[in-house]
């Protein structure tokens, strides 16, 4: 809706002509906007009142151009305006489709963000030996611990959005208390360009992804094995791949509740447009590949 | 009876060393006389150290790779006493109690391993309990437990696609259908499509019957990726899926399984 322009009468009041101006254009779009909208059958009452006024004062003429002005502003406008308020319901409720569904992610991320006991009390008891035998170390491991903690509990994670640093830094904190368990059965591997780190990254996926490569793929093997994490920028996607040379797949084994929810929540925040890769490599083992649509920083469509 | 007066000996068995080293050091405070005469990393070597050694107590960690404590213990039980060991294991715990199976929790603290210590010691020289149905139970009842071999499950989960040199694993959950294409199989999800080498007829054996339905010969449909069945002008019935463009037809020897749709 434009207001129309105002003339600039160099003589007299000025002020008081664009204001007498500006308030008759808004009026008259008030008029355009109420009339649009009106039904058929009102605007036809509304005429039949205009003519009957028009006939008792005696100015008939009146009426009949109230009826053309409001015809052809109906004909004229209505539709248009039709059109505005379709638009913005529709887009009202895409607001609404688009809270849901970030209501509905959410919910899945904090059911993915639970703490696992085996892996807390189990580094409890390491850290605990280590202060009698170890400071230092103990010290080392304590800090990851605490670093592991506050990225994986979602009432301390910070505010600001997640990025795929965090969420290299929450995994390299975790991998490298069980590097401390596991010592010559663990080996780790990151390869994520810094340049990576501020694209936005949903939370707790490629934790989940490196948990299940170390309790599925490498403790239960005997002799242990390598972990991989890499990222990369391929096109306008990001791949972020999470390798281990562990006992691999079996084709009987369940999906796992964990890689269930973590489709569900990539479909929930970017529909079609990311999508997860399990192969298992020809040196046996298996590779899990999250890929999302590579966002700018600014435009932080990931949510926390 | 005749008392033994040679020292009782244990095993130890867990794959975190450190941990090793933490009971070591803790049963040298409880209970000094103690010897402890091996040590294992795995259930295997557990199992084995202990046919070799003959020790009177094996203290065994329950989670651990090749051999489960459990597993082990199972095996062992009747030749030697067995402690289980674990940092955390909300359910074994419940189950130990209750079937009086001895158990430590790591760290070890000193007053409950005084009670162990006191309770072995009355056991030794005595018939080793048989704790098998316990334990065998415990193998395969345990929900949240992780260890042993999961039982065998029925259907097949993963379909395996070759993919350069390696394997592409693809969920069942993943899958839209699966199409009979001259000497291949397509297998169609909704990003992306793969050939395999099994037929139809060995997919329909190994999938979930429930999940997978045939609605022709050369279609097999997981039923959850139905959005829904139309008929086309000549009376045909066809399948419209979710997130994919595609329609399957439905041949007449399958149309009863639509009827009330």
């Amino acid at each position: 809706m434009t207001t129309p322009t105002q003339a600039n009468n160099g003589s007299g009041n000025p002020s008081l002509f664009r204001e007498i101006a500006t308030t008759s254009g808004e009026l008259w779009w008030r008029f355009v906007d109420w009339v649009a909208v009106l039904s058929w059958p009102k605007l036809a009452l509304l005429w039949l009142l205009a003519m009957m006024i028009g006939g008792m004062l005696g100015v008939p003429g009146f009426a009949l151009i109230f009826v053309a002005v409001s015809l052809g502003t109906k004909v004229l406008a209505g539709g248009k305006r039709r059109a505005d308020i379709a638009a913005q319901r529709a887009a009202e409720r895409a607001n609404v489709e688009s809270l849901e569904r970030r209501l509905a992610e959410a919910q899945l991320a904090a059911l993915q963000a639970q703490i696992e006991p085996h892996f807390l009390f189990n580094t409890l008891a390491l850290i605990g030996r280590k202060i009698e035998t170890d400071q230092q170390e103990a010290a080392r491991l304590h800090a990851h611990l605490i670093d592991y903690l506050r990225a994986a509990m979602p009432q301390m994670r910070e505010s600001g959005g997640s990025t795929l640093g965090k969420q290299v830094e929450m995994s390299r904190a975790y991998l490298a208390i069980m590097q401390a368990r596991m010592k010559t059965r663990l080996t780790v591997d990151i390869d994520v360009p810094y340049e990576l780190y501020d694209l936005p990254f949903p939370s707790m996926m490629l934790q989940v992804l490196v948990e299940n490569a170390i309790k599925h793929g490498l403790e239960p093997k005997v002799e242990g094995g390598r972990i991989s994490v890499m990222a990369r920028r391929v096109d306008d996607m990001l791949h972020v791949d999470v390798t281990d040379t562990g006992i691999g797949f079996s084709a009987y084994g369940g999906d796992g509740v964990g890689l269930h929810n973590l489709r569900e929540r990539l479909k929930a925040l970017f529909g079609n447009a990311a999508y997860l890769v399990i192969d298992a490599p020809a040196e046996g083992g298996a590779r899990v590949s999250i890929r999302i649509p590579a966002r700018e920083p600014a435009a932080n469509a990931a949510s926390s | 009876m005749n008392q033994p007066t040679r020292l009782p000996t244990a095993v130890i068995a867990d794959d975190e060393e450190t941990m090793r080293d933490l009971l070591r050091s803790r049963l040298r405070d409880a209970w000094p006389e103690l010897q402890i005469v091996g040590e294992a990393a795995n259930g295997i070597e557990a199992v084995a150290q202990v046919n070799v050694l003959k020790p009177d107590i094996a203290f065994l960690d329950i989670r651990m790779p090749g051999l489960s404590g459990i597993d082990a213990a199972r095996l062992l039980c009747g030749q030697c006493h067995v402690v289980m060991v674990t940092a955390y294991d909300h359910y074994a715990v419940q189950a130990f109690e209750q079937g009086a199976i001895d158990y430590l929790l790591k760290p070890a603290d000193p007053v409950r391993l005084a009670r162990t210590r006191e309770r072995l010691t009355a056991r030794i020289g005595e018939e080793p309990r048989n704790l098998e149905r316990l334990l065998a139970a415990l193998a395969q009842g345990g929900q949240g437990m992780q260890v042993g071999h999961a039982a065998a499950p029925a259907w097949l989960r993963w379909i395996q696609a070759s993919v350069g040199n390696s394997v592409r694993m693809i969920s069942t959950r993943e899958i839209l259908f699966f199409h009979a294409e001259d000497k291949f199989t397509r297998v169609q999800t909704e990003h992306s499509q793969a050939l395999i080498r099994k037929t139809l007829r060995e997919l329909e054996g190994e999938l979930d019957p429930s999940e997978f339905w045939r609605i022709h010969r050369s279609t097999l449909v997981r039923v959850d990726a139905i959005a829904e069945v139309v008929r086309d002008h000549r009376g045909r019935q066809l399948v419209r899926l979710r997130y994919h463009d595609e329609r399957l037809e439905v041949s007449r020897a399958y149309g009863h399984l639509f009827q009330q749709m």
